[in-house]
């Protein structure tokens, strides 16, 4: 992008911002902010599922870690003030790529699908060490955390957070770490026999991974203004997966594009009269029919802007 | 003293059903290294069937052809339900990527569980009184009852039962090959797709047999019954060794004693968590699990 069209973007970015304050209603504006949130965190899972070819499936628990830690510390340390919620979700986020690390330590001594068990127990034990901390409300779940002041500052900041992950993602993915990762995906015995650190390589990958988790959920804490370990259950790590998968594993814009869409989708099932959340049963529909019909997602391994260009690029 | 028996015997009786679902994922696990997420839900749908025949047939009463008419509705149930859901959602994605059977089996799970909240309805129902609960005899003041002898004897003779029938006949041999190395079995004139339907149904008729006998324990079954007990029978067969079926059995007793104590002495809030827990220990310590040495024992 030349400096002209970043600026352009920029102050579309913005104006968008500003105007969409005074034009939409508050249920599209926090459709919009919780669009976004999942974004970041599809896209943080597709890093290390899509990219890395790991299969994780405790999205929940580094997005509760990041949440409970930003929502504690705005609130205990920095007096509710509304502007240190970027500085707390980062912070939030760092926390969240220690636990990732902790986590890759025992994940990837073995080949396999162990990573999945791990990550879904480390999302349990999350969720059974919230239940059981009273400082931090236990079962009853965090109250009244500090939430952004107007519709122009959460969109603004949760945007650039979701512009930043897409950027630094896609950037690993086409640097030479990324083509690491690319060449376990495709053969891990292959990419050993090549030099690549192949355990190394995934904890880093599974780091980052988890840092953006993080960070989705520092956002999530300060746009909800509360947060229970009910809410970082299971079910949020499937979503988050389906989302991932829809977009194409390895796509990191399509998990935009995904999470627009199954962010909009249960909001129209929702008048459909049944007492069980309906998402839960579109969802894995979706999901397994996508496996067998388009198992490479909507955009398969490509970002979406190589559909645009005229030649080359694939 | 008789406080830590009856914690032994109850984290035995959980064991023993940890070990029947166990089994189950580890034979899948053996022969397609595929963790098979819906084997909880079809264990679920094991107790479901169970409720609707005997609603359908009437039977309420204890008696010995009502209990076998429960089993056996169990076990056609199970079998049926773990056929289709190999046919339909895991063969065709047979040449594919792991990852993409792995993402479906998920799928298959959540559909299954809240599926099941739609049709059978979230609230738990009471499972129908098939067997006479009585104490069979006293050992320091602990009962022994009918069930749980029961539960025990049937974990002791799926273990026998499946350790013969993979070890020592020809279609266990079929097994093993194609466990070992699927394109050479076929070319040994194998049929792998029969035998992993073949093996999928086994797993999932244990499943049926566990789900019957631990909703004639504890008579109450909910669509969410499958997921609490799930997780917890995968991490017995990680303990174990998974694709090694005494492990899953030892795996189940081991974890079932564990939790039984947490519960028993005051944690129960951490109960959800012990099984990762121990998890997360034993790939640490020992990745291949208790009795999991080489890679040739998997099944």
């Amino acid at each position: 992008m030349s400096l002209k069209s970043k600026i352009i973007f920029l102050v579309c970015f913005v104006g968008l911002g500003i105007a969409l304050n005074f034009f939409l209603n508050s249920y599209i504006q926090a459709l919009a902010i919780s669009f976004m949130i999942n974004s970041i965190m599809a896209m943080s899972l597709n890093f290390i599922t899509g990219v890395a070819n790991q299969f994780s499936l405790g999205s929940a628990g580094f997005v509760a870690v990041g949440a409970y830690t930003s929502a504690v510390l705005t609130k205990e340390v920095f007096n509710d003030q509304w502007y240190f919620i970027p500085l707390t979700a980062l912070i939030g986020a760092c926390v969240a790529a220690f636990a990732g690390y902790l986590v890759s330590l025992p994940s990837f001594k073995l080949k396999g699908d162990y990573l999945a068990i791990v990550t879904l127990g480390f999302a349990e034990i999350v969720r059974v060490i919230f239940l059981n901390w009273n400082h931090v409300g236990g079962p009853r779940g965090y109250n009244a955390i500090v939430k952004w002041p107007n519709f122009t500052m959460a969109y603004l900041f949760t945007g650039a957070a979701v512009l930043i992950t897409l950027y630094v993602l896609y950037s690993l993915k086409i640097s030479w770490f990324g083509r690491n990762l690319w060449a376990l995906n495709e053969d891990e015995i292959a990419a050993e026999v090549m030099g690549t650190p192949i355990a190394k390589n995934k904890r880093t990958a599974f780091l980052i991974s988890s840092f953006f988790g993080g960070l989705a959920g520092g956002f999530y804490a300060h746009n909800m203004g509360y947060i229970s370990p009910g809410s970082f259950g299971f079910l949020l790590s499937v979503q988050v997966l389906i989302i991932t998968v829809l977009g194409g594993l390895g796509s990191i814009s399509g998990s935009i594009i995904a999470s627009i869409i199954l962010t909009v989708l249960p909001e129209l099932l929702r008048s459909l009269p049944t007492k069980v959340d309906v998402r839960m049963i579109v969802f894995p529909i979706l999901l397994i029919l996508m496996m067998i019909v388009r198992p490479e997602g909507l955009f398969g391994k490509k970002e979406i802007w190589t559909f645009f260009k005229k030649e080359g690029g694939s | 003293m008789q406080e830590f028996l009856q914690h032994t015997l109850n984290g035995l009786s959980t064991g023993s059903i940890y070990a029947l679902v166990a089994l189950g994922y580890t034979m899948v696990y053996g022969i397609l290294q595929m963790i098979n997420f819906a084997h909880s839900e079809i264990y679920m749908l094991g107790a479901f069937a169970v409720y609707y025949v005997a609603r359908f047939f009437g039977l309420n009463t204890p008696s010995t052809l009502n209990f076998i008419i429960g089993l056996l509705s169990a076990i056609v149930a199970c079998g049926l339900v773990g056929f289709a859901v190999e046919r339909f959602a895991y063969k065709p994605l047979r040449k594919t990527d792991k990852l993409n059977v792995l993402i479906t089996a998920i799928g298959v799970s959540i559909l299954f569980q809240f599926g099941g909240q739609i049709i059978f309805g979230a609230d738990p129902k009471s499972f129908p009184d098939l067997i006479e609960n009585t104490e069979l005899f006293n050992f320091l003041e602990i009962p022994f009852n009918v069930v749980d002898l029961l539960i025990y004897g049937v974990t002791f003779a799926s273990l026998i039962a499946l350790t013969y029938l993979v070890n020592y006949t020809q279609r266990g041999r079929a097994m093993r090959a194609v466990s070992t190395k699927p394109d050479a079995a076929k070319l040994m004139g194998i049929n792998n797709d029969s035998i992993i339907s073949f093996t999928f149904v086994v797993g999932s008729v244990l499943a049926g047999i566990g789900a019957f006998l631990v909703a004639t324990k504890y008579p109450k079954i909910d669509p969410m019954m499958g997921a609490r007990i799930g997780m917890g029978a995968f991490v017995a067969a990680v303990f174990g060794g998974i694709g090694n079926l005494p492990g899953a059995v030892l795996g189940g007793y081991l974890l079932g004693l564990g939790e039984c104590y947490l519960i028993g002495y005051g944690a129960s809030t951490f109960r959800e968590a012990l099984s990762f827990f121990i998890l997360i220990l034993i790939l640490l310590v020992k990745p291949n699990g208790l009795l999991g040495k080489t890679a040739k024992e998997k099944i």
